[in-house]
């Protein structure tokens, strides 16, 4: 079974994100939360979900942390990490490129595109 | 219609975590089913009496079977289940707010890079229709001189740019009075409303605002009767106040815009007054000028710059003495020199103003020749600032076909047959080309009597 996992400290991001991906849950794809880097990385390694929602800027370990450790550290090549930034704050391109993300979005994010986002990847690993 | 899966429920971690705690606790076998009759927990007992329904809103959405005390669980299901449909709710209304700020946000950075107001008035209503249900849309805006609420822009039948209303007429003139947004979804009844192209049922306005000054309003109508509701005219007055801001600012460019241009225009009619016979001459040039550009396709940036220099093409003259410049006999090969200063002088006056140093080379050039005998710098093709050239083509023209203080008017058709001839020498093929063809189109304004 497919997973999304959705990685924000905002509550409101969390619920905003799950909403969105409300779609896929209908089709039988689990949506999974985790509210910080460390929680993240737990279940990223005990559910292996395929697409992760990864907010970059958040308290102890940041989303550029975490994607390197997943991709890096534990090799977890083929899971796809979407980062979320905030507009404004200018994406550190060079960054994420070097800790592996496959893409970003910033925030307010528009809805369609992140279901568009999910369809692309999941339709991939499904096929 | 939001629906909770009981199934979905069951199998969350923590609720499926509780259920087993419960049936330790309770002691006998229980079975938790869907509507459908489907095992989503235990095994199902067919012969068990006592079936309890887990619901939602008095819909039964599963059951749990299992003795008595399986009611208790049935319950804690039915509780769980309204609170996982609130939470449905609130996130999907969340979401919707969420689309409704990204659509703003969006808007707002459209609005922010464009300073037209025509342009500005369209973007704003175009994301209008996006976010409400409407079929008619305009932007008003009132003219101060006129006392008018004029349309800016719009779409659907029932207003158009160009139309007006009087100011403190109609509904939306009542919004621009009190600066307050209304509702009003049954217009038949409402004495205030001026009857337009369409029949319209419903209707909301809001005032667009700087400040405490209504500069005119966002109006949407429906044909069909509609409710519009308070959230729909918070949302229209979200959009008047972003709009209403970038309006202004757009104004306040094309207002800064038009002050310089009449700043230059000006200029140019006093360099022009000292020479009685020269009278109109830049108007002219100017109007030749943006003809033959036109024709030559170029971009209306271009354009704008070319009717700047156009404007300003003889500028360099005021440092040219009376003697000279008003002499009506033949001129000396010294005051002919001095003459051609004046593309020199203008140079000199151009480059003072930053928003005038890049029409220095169409000024500069506008005598020189596209075979390279011209001055001040016998430049010569491609090499001459394409404004220059056909610059030099349009005062050409306009120098052969009126009264000069050496000479009378020549005939439209020697005037023609003269570019023609001196076509590839004195000037641009290409432009020469321009010129007969914005001429054939009447778009010269030329009067054609032979």
């Amino acid at each position: 079974m497919s997973k999304i996992l959705i990685v924000d400290d905002e509550l409101h991001i969390r619920l905003l994100l799950q909403q969105t991906l409300e779609e896929f849950e209908e089709e039988g794809v689990e949506l999974l939360t985790a509210e910080n880097g460390e929680e993240a990385l737990q279940i990223l390694q005990e559910e292996k979900p395929g697409l992760v929602f990864l907010d970059v800027m958040m308290p102890k370990i940041n989303g550029f942390e975490v994607c390197k450790v997943v991709k890096n550290d534990l090799g977890m090549k083929d899971v796809y990490i979407v980062m979320l930034t905030a507009k404004g704050q200018e994406f550190d391109k060079r960054k994420g490129k070097e800790v592996g993300a496959d893409v970003y979005i910033t925030k307010p994010f528009n809805p369609d595109e992140i279901v568009r986002k999910a369809r692309d990847v999941l339709g991939n690993q499904l096929s | 219609m939001i629906h909770v899966s009981l199934q979905r429920l069951v199998l969350k971690n923590e609720v499926n975590y509780i259920i087993s705690q419960i049936t330790g606790l309770i002691n006998t076998p229980v079975f938790i089913q869907d509507a459908e009759g489907m095992a989503l927990f235990g095994e199902i007992d067919q012969y068990q009496p006592f079936r309890y329904p887990v619901e939602i809103d008095n819909k039964t959405i599963g059951w749990v079977g299992g003795g008595e005390q399986a009611a208790v669980l049935a319950s804690l299901l039915s509780c769980l289940a309204k609170q996982e449909l609130e939470k449905k709710s609130i996130g999907r209304e969340a979401l919707e707010k969420y689309k409704e700020i990204t659509l703003l946000y969006d808007l707002a950075e459209k609005l922010t890079a464009s300073l037209d107001t025509a342009e500005v008035a369209q973007l704003v209503i175009d994301e209008a229709k996006t976010l409400i249900a409407a079929d008619n849309n305009s932007v008003m805006l009132v003219n101060e001189e006129t006392g008018m609420l004029e349309v800016i822009a719009s779409s659907g039948k029932e207003l158009h740019p160009g139309e007006g209303l009087k100011n403190g007429t109609g509904i939306a003139g009542s919004v621009v009075l009190t600066g307050r947004a209304e509702i009003v979804n049954d217009i038949p009844s409402d004495k205030r409303y001026v009857p337009g192209a369409v029949r319209v049922s419903s209707l909301m306005c809001a005032p667009l605002k700087i400040k405490d000054r209504v500069i005119g309003v966002i109006y949407i109508s429906s044909e069909d009767p509609v409710q519009y509701t308070a959230e729909d005219l918070k949302l229209l007055s979200a959009i008047a106040f972003q709009a209403a801001a970038d309006i202004e600012n757009a104004r306040l460019y094309d207002s800064l815009k038009e002050t310089f241009l009449t700043t230059v225009y000006t200029l140019a009619e006093t360099i022009e007054k000292r020479d009685p016979y020269t009278g109109g001459h830049t108007k002219r040039v100017m109007n030749y000028s943006i003809a033959i550009g036109k024709v030559l396709g170029l971009s209306d940036t271009e354009i704008g710059r070319l009717e700047l220099a156009a404007m300003l093409h003889d500028i360099g003259k005021i440092g040219i003495k009376d003697r000279i410049l008003l002499k009506k006999g033949k001129l000396t090969p010294f005051e002919f020199a001095e003459i051609k200063m004046h593309p020199i002088y203008a140079e000199e006056i151009l480059n003072h103003i930053k928003h005038l140093r890049d029409i220095v080379p169409a000024v500069k050039h506008h005598h020189e020749r596209y075979d390279g005998c011209g001055y001040p710098e016998k430049l010569r093709g491609d090499g001459i600032d394409i404004k220059a050239r056909i610059i030099a083509v349009a005062d050409a023209f306009d120098a052969m076909t009126t009264d000069r203080p050496y000479r009378k008017a020549m005939s439209l058709q020697i005037a023609l047959e003269e570019l023609w001839a001196n076509s590839g020498t004195q000037f641009d093929p290409e432009v020469v080309r321009a010129f007969f063809e914005a001429f054939e189109k009447d778009e010269l304004l030329v009067k054609k009597g032979w």
